[in-house]
């Protein structure tokens, strides 16, 4: 266990260490947030259910989560795994699962301050209001299932070369992010768009976010989909991490 | 060589065998390399030298036979925090200072050594502050070697430990190996480099194709591989006649021309100029390792199993 503590301290002060790393995952949903608040006014409502602004927080709450999780675990792990480092890991006392488990970990840490600043900002700028209470629900409810981005990073780091890293990464930021109806709500898209979308993780992160604020219950969909991506990814990561080590490939 | 038993033997693999698709990296490789000794693995690059170590260490599941580290699997000796390695090639991580490295590294073992003894003695002291990112090719070798160090294991393997490193710190770094070495700790290293071998280890195992081509000490390993060739225009000689010479190992012929493999090109010389006044344009030359492996492995030209290439200072192609 000591070991594996001192890992996961050393992965997340790291992270934190990396100004490229922060500017891009803070700066993404802080700064898309603020651009898409533009001029909707405070009580714009959107099909009648939450606010704009209220919508566009909680979105960009789950956007960050995604690009923290993408960037943390996703192009890190995979630049580690082509660098060497992750094999010379594998030659230490360290388990091997435990690399894995700390990169989960390692992003599931970095999302929450992610989370919170863009709730600051929905507070500050955004003119959002809720009790406490409330606050305490969403920060725990966004952060907790937001774990299937995370293990979608790491699925991610371990299946893509560290050159192809990058643009896999963008790529699946924005793919996720609009389809998923947080650029843009969902109800406003074509109806064939808002089908996939609720094939997406991302969308049901949002949409688990707004329903806890529109008083409207959870949908049991979107819990399920959830977890639906968690397992399945976390099947893929530990598959793939066995055939290498069958194959002898760090 | 004492008898060493599979339990109490820091490294026993037999009939070892590796292949990559179509390439056959290891083929058929037993050792037996007993705690405290200091063996050197030397061979040509693309020997099967890595892969043999990927193997010892768990990295590369043999595809036959048998290996045990400590009597152990590699992977449980490996996770016992039995052995330290330094690989061939993996950059550092970014974002940490070198001490912290080293420090964070040396914590997975159950008794490492102090950070700061390692960190002297691998000159890599006043380089402890710097970031992973920003050191030069040959210190980030040097760490790589230090955290190795710090892990205070009893087996140590380091995988080509001076590649691209100058020639102090070369001396340096084959210091701290003896003085590990001495201390009882088994040191199994890979070079393609015969001083280095010979300088630093009990033992050479000579490596080439993927096979042992010989076991033994520094010195009887020098007398085979550190020869010298003669060649010479001589038509019509039998090459037996010619592998019959003293101070001759090997003969082969190219038209009419001869080369003679030599442990003692002196006697060979003689020898030959004795039993065949006929002998013309006589050229002595020093044997590169390549082509004393060849003789030694008694085929000429390299098969598309293992590529034979010169060996250069800073190589890095995988062995």
């Amino acid at each position: 266990m000591r070991p594996l503590v001192a890992f996961a301290r050393f992965e997340v002060g790291r992270l934190l260490s990396s100004w490229k790393f922060l500017i891009i995952t803070i700066g993404f949903p802080v700064i898309f947030y603020m651009l898409f608040l533009g001029d909707r006014r405070p009580g714009e409502m959107i099909a009648g259910t939450v606010t704009w602004r209220v919508y566009l927080m909680v979105s960009m709450c789950s956007f960050g989560a995604l690009v923290a999780a993408l960037t943390a675990a996703g192009a890190r792990l995979s630049g580690e795994r082509s660098s060497g480092w992750a094999r010379q890991l594998r030659v230490t006392p360290l388990p091997a699962w435990s690399y894995v488990v700390t990169k989960v970990v390692a992003s599931m840490l970095v999302m929450l301050p992610v989370i919170g600043l863009v709730e600051i900002v929905g507070v500050g700028f955004g003119g959002v209001h809720l009790g406490l209470q409330t606050w305490l629900e969403l920060t725990g409810l966004l952060w907790v299932t937001a774990l299937p981005f995370a293990m979608l990073g790491v699925f991610i780091g371990f299946m893509v070369h560290a050159e192809t890293a990058f643009p896999v990464v963008t790529g699946l930021m924005f793919v996720l992010g609009y389809f998923g109806g947080l650029f843009n709500p969902v109800s406003s898209m074509p109806r064939a768009l808002q089908v996939a979308a609720h094939s997406l993780p991302s969308f049901h992160h949002a949409s688990l976010g707004l329903g806890l604020l529109d008083r409207q219950g959870f949908a049991i969909e979107d819990w399920l989909v959830l977890a639906g991506y968690t397992l399945a990814l976390g099947l893929a990561i530990v598959l793939r991490h066995r055939s290498e080590e069958t194959r002898g490939i760090a | 060589m004492a008898v060493v038993s599979a339990e109490t033997a820091g490294i026993r693999t037999t009939g070892l065998t590796k292949s990559y698709g179509s390439v056959h990296a290891v083929r058929g490789i037993d050792l037996v390399i007993a705690p405290g000794e200091t063996v050197a693995l030397l061979g040509p690059n693309g020997a099967g030298k890595t892969t043999t170590v990927d193997i010892f260490l768990g990295l590369a599941r043999p595809d036959g036979g048998t290996v045990f580290v400590f009597g152990a699997s590699p992977t449980e000796a490996v996770r016992s925090g039995w052995v330290g390695a330094m690989l061939q090639s993996g950059s550092l991580p970014d974002h940490l200072r070198v001490r912290e490295l080293v420090t964070l590294l040396a914590s997975y073992y159950p008794h490492p050594r102090r950070v700061d003894e390692v960190l002297d003695q691998t000159g890599t002291a006043d380089i402890a502050g710097r970031w992973t990112n920003k050191l030069s090719g040959g210190q980030a070798q040097r760490v790589r070697f230090a955290a190795a160090l710090a892990s205070n294991a009893d087996l140590l393997i380091l995988d080509e430990p001076t590649a691209g490193i100058d020639v102090e710190g070369r001396r340096e770094i084959w210091r701290a190996i003896r003085a590990v070495a001495e201390r009882g700790k088994t040191v199994l290293f890979a070079t393609h480099y015969l001083e280095e071998a010979d300088a630093n280890a009990d033992r050479i195992v000579l490596i080439a194709r993927g096979e042992i081509v010989a076991d033994g000490p520094g010195s009887e390993i020098k007398a085979k591989v550190g020869s010298r060739t003669v060649k010479a225009t001589l038509p019509g000689v039998e090459l037996a006649e010619l592998r019959a010479l003293p101070g001759v190992l090997g003969a082969e012929r190219h038209g009419e021309a001869v080369t003679l493999s030599c442990s003692d090109t002196d006697a060979a010389l003689g020898a030959l100029f004795g039993s065949f006044p006929a002998v013309r344009d006589v050229e002595v030359r020093g044997a590169s390792l390549e082509e004393a492996f060849l003789e030694l492995t008694g085929d000429e030209h390299g098969d598309q199993d293992a590529k034979v290439e010169a060996s250069r200072p800073g190589n890095e192609e995988p062995g």
